[in-house]
């Protein structure tokens, strides 16, 4: 690698090489586009940039590159060396993947690669064999290798990403800065190129910088993730350590849910949806709805209501249930009580806390049998305190398992003044139509 | 990269189709440029014996060793002067002049097509050419030098060149701007150009300024000299512009990537609309505003040898000084005795061919 020119050999004692941003600031005239912000990359480590569409990502990068006018501080690389200005010298240093580029003309596969060997190959000169093995290495790396001699013009463009790619690689600098290096591409070729980009900087020690929109990727791809928002550096460090539904919620205005890979140990975000634009949230303290269901019939219930925002309680339900699995990934407070059991006192009492600290109950269209059927009883005595709504049950379908019973205590709520709703999104009408907290 | 990589992922025959074609392309391009030079000396207003005219040429060639001062056929030594005379010293050095003028505008079409990453581009479109024109006219108009002076020509016309030249690289600079506004700040300020050379004329008609062989090009009055500095100076700029073919390669990518993999994307554009400049101007100093030969040139050849600049810049310049020596042609016979300006034929052809570019860029459609 020609960069071991300019990288200090890795035995012990070095000084730190890679790369470092130290308080850069840009700005585009008078608007501030990053500010102040500092953090340094490893040789051999990947870093995703994350932050909010305009957090100022692409403009760090650019301005690593001489593309964005840095305002103050120093884009630092190996051992405390500023970037050059001329753009020769600062290729074999520092190498940009643009967010996207013009098609550009129908040039070979390997000649548009070979662009990235510009400044390596002395000017009025033909490619030497340095630079024609490094285009192959490239090619390689991006396994394009079956491609060379065709035009950049039949590539698709998925291949073309990669071949924007091989042309970064190709220039062998020690600095890689990646601006969203899988748009365009589908699924398989995000992990696919994600993978090759960390090999690439193991093998080869590189400090990577992939400005990532995707935080499931970084999580599972990258070293460290720093976070920008709104020019500023807000969060670096391990996915593991930054990644929140605090920062989440702070940084990018979505409410996530935080789990944990159970092969890797890593961290992924499960972002909730966000209410449809001029549905009516629920206004003041969020309100408690307590969610009856069991054997799967609370699931979709429990889930809209928690995209909506309300806080949630639910039970009695069987452990091992469906709604018990669903409750338990939304970290819903539930009764629980044990399976082909029938609901005992201790259930029942923890029901009764749950109902007496919600707002509202619902209730689902559940199945109900000799074991359940305590829930429906239950609610008796709570029709008149609180606002209670029934999902209609499905017609024709037989639910009733409890020899009319259920049928009968469904009756008597009604009469005692439960509504019947048709669906989950009519019951989140009615939850907003109810307004504000009912004194208890 | 233009020799073959030893990838063993290559199919063995892959690679070499393509650049064989061209070659092949290329050397019969060569070739017809060769052959019609000699044929375009046979047309002229006087009409000579073809036999005669491939003598003489064929005598002065070789220095004087070879055939018959006038060839095979008999004539006075009287008669044989004269047609010496209008082969070697008239019709030859207006061939070659065509010759090498055409490869100028076509190379300066070809780049300003790159710089601009526009296909529009053309030095007559964006006013290089009516800028030379009026720079050279000044030396007439105000006889700062001997009238037709062949070496402070192109000097003027280069100066005169440098306006629009810098006008159309500020409107390419600027934030908005398409294809199309770059080629109508070119049009209006051809349009200024030609009025300021029109009214030249009129402030002194005694000096030997014809508006007709400034505004649509002659190569009538030619001379050795002419074609020595036309030669020279194309040659010369033609290799130096043509080793940036892979600078205006990369500069297809945008001047973001361009820097980003070490080209200078500013001093590059400025040099390169430099270089054009200069071509443009000996061109223009003396044949005059000929139009459309560099956008057609390079259109043309990138449905040969594909749209690599590397291969694009001399082989637009070749083509470039076939299609200006087949439009002197077309001048010369079109309405006999007279000739006709050559950039009238040149405009046959081009406009239409410009039109089309403008519609089939409006269609979407690359």
């Amino acid at each position: 690698m020609s960069a071991a020119g300019d990288a200090p050999a890795d035995d012990a004692g070095s000084p730190p090489t890679g790369l470092r941003f130290s308080h850069v600031s840009v700005a585009y005239g008078a608007r501030a586009a990053v500010r102040d912000v500092s953090f340094s990359v490893a040789p051999g480590e990947v870093v995703a940039l994350a932050g909010p569409n305009g957090s100022g990502k692409s403009s760090l990068l650019r301005a690593a590159v001489g593309l964005a006018p840095r305002t103050a501080g120093v884009v630092l690389v190996g051992s405390s060396e500023q970037l050059p200005e001329r753009p020769r010298e600062r290729a074999v240093r520092v190498a940009w993947m643009p967010q996207d580029e013009p098609g550009g003309e129908n040039v070979p596969l390997e000649e548009y690669v070979g662009y990235g060997r510009y400044a390596r190959t002395p000017q009025w000169s033909l490619p030497s064999a340095a630079d024609r093995a490094a285009v192959l290495a490239a090619i390689e790396a991006v396994d394009l290798g079956e491609f060379c001699g065709r035009g950049m013009a039949e590539l698709s463009g998925g291949e073309r990403q990669r071949a924007r790619l091989a042309r970064t690689l190709a220039q062998e600098a020690p600095v890689l800065l990646l601006d969203e290096p899988t748009a365009h591409l589908d699924i398989g070729h995000q992990l696919d190129v994600l993978g090759r980009i960390r090999r690439y900087a193991a093998e080869r020690r590189l400090s990577v910088v992939v400005a990532l929109h995707d935080l499931n990727l970084a999580a599972r791809f990258m070293d460290r993730v720093a976070v920008l928002s709104r020019g500023r550096l807000v969060a670096v460090g391990r996915p593991s350590e930054i990644l929140s539904p605090a920062l989440l919620e702070e940084v990018w205005g979505v409410l996530a849910e935080l789990r944990r890979d159970a092969r890797t140990g890593e961290p992924y975000l499960l972002p909730r949806l966000a209410p449809p634009v001029g549905e009516v949230r629920p206004a003041g303290p969020r309100r408690r709805v307590h969610v009856v269901a069991g054997g799967g019939s609370g699931a979709g219930l429990l889930r809209t209501l928690f995209e909506q925002g309300f806080d949630l309680s639910t039970g009695v339900l069987p452990l091992f249930d469906t709604d018990t699995e669903c409750a338990r990934e939304l970290s819903v407070p539930a009764a629980i009580e044990l399976p082909f059991a029938p609901i005992g006192d201790d259930a029942l009492r923890h029901l009764d806390q749950l109902l007496g600290a919600a707002d509202a109950i619902v209730v689902a269209a559940f199945p109900v049998g000799p074991t359940n059927v305590a829930n429906l009883v239950r609610l008796r005595s709570w029709v008149g305190r609180r606002p209670v709504a029934l999902l209609a049950q499905p017609p024709g379908a037989r639910w009733d398992y409890a020899d009319g019973t259920a049928t009968a205590v469904r009756e008597e709520l009604v009469t005692l003044g439960a509504v019947v709703l048709p669906d989950p999104a009519a019951v989140v009408g009615w939850l907003a139509r109810l307004g504000a907290r009912p004194p208890t | 990269m233009a020799a073959p990589l030893d990838s063993p992922a290559l199919p063995p025959a892959a690679l070499p189709a393509a650049p064989r074609r061209r070659l092949v392309g290329v050397g019969l391009l060569l070739a017809a440029i060769v052959a019609a030079i000699p044929l375009s000396a046979l047309i002229g207003s006087a009409s000579l014996p073809p036999d005669a005219v491939l003598g003489i040429l064929l005598h002065q060639l070789s220095g004087g060793a070879v055939g018959a001062p006038c060839g095979p056929v008999a004539s006075t030594a009287e008669q044989c002067r004269v047609w010496t005379e209008v082969v070697w010293g008239g019709r030859m050095p207006s061939v070659l002049v065509a010759v090498f003028v055409g490869a100028a505008l076509a190379l300066s079409g070809g780049t300003l097509q790159g710089v601009f990453r526009n296909p529009l581009s053309d030095p007559y479109l964006l006013g290089l050419s009516s800028g030379a024109a009026l720079g050279a006219s000044l030396l007439l108009t105000f006889q700062i030098a001997p009238a037709n002076s062949a070496t402070l020509l192109p000097v003027f016309a280069f100066a005169g060149a440098l306006v629009p030249g810098f006008a159309v690289y500020l409107a390419a600079s600027g934030r908005r701007h398409s294809p199309e506004t770059l080629v109508l700040t070119g049009v209006a300020l051809s349009a200024i150009f030609s009025a300021l050379l029109a009214t030249f004329l009129f402030y002194n008609p005694a000096a030997g300024l014809q508006l007709s062989f400034w505004l649509l090009g002659n190569l009538q009055d030619e001379s050795w000299l002419r074609v020595g500095i036309v030669a020279g100076a194309v040659v010369a700029v033609g290799a130096v512009i043509s080793l940036h073919g892979t600078e205006l390669n990369i500069l297809q990518l945008g001047r973001d990537v361009a820097e980003s993999v070490g080209v200078d994307a500013t001093r590059t554009s400025r040099r390169l609309i430099l270089l054009s400049t200069v071509v443009t101007a000996v061109a223009v100093a003396f044949t005059g505003v000929i139009g459309f030969v560099g956008l057609v040139s390079p259109h043309v050849v990138r449905r040969f040898v594909g749209s690599n600049y590397r291969w694009v810049l001399p082989v637009s310049g070749m083509f470039g000084a076939l299609f200006l020596l087949v439009a002197w042609d077309c001048a010369e016979v079109i309405l006999p005795p007279v000739v006709i300006p050559v950039g009238i034929p040149t405009a046959f052809v081009g406009a239409p061919f410009f039109l089309y570019l403008l519609y089939r860029r409006r269609s979407g459609d690359p």
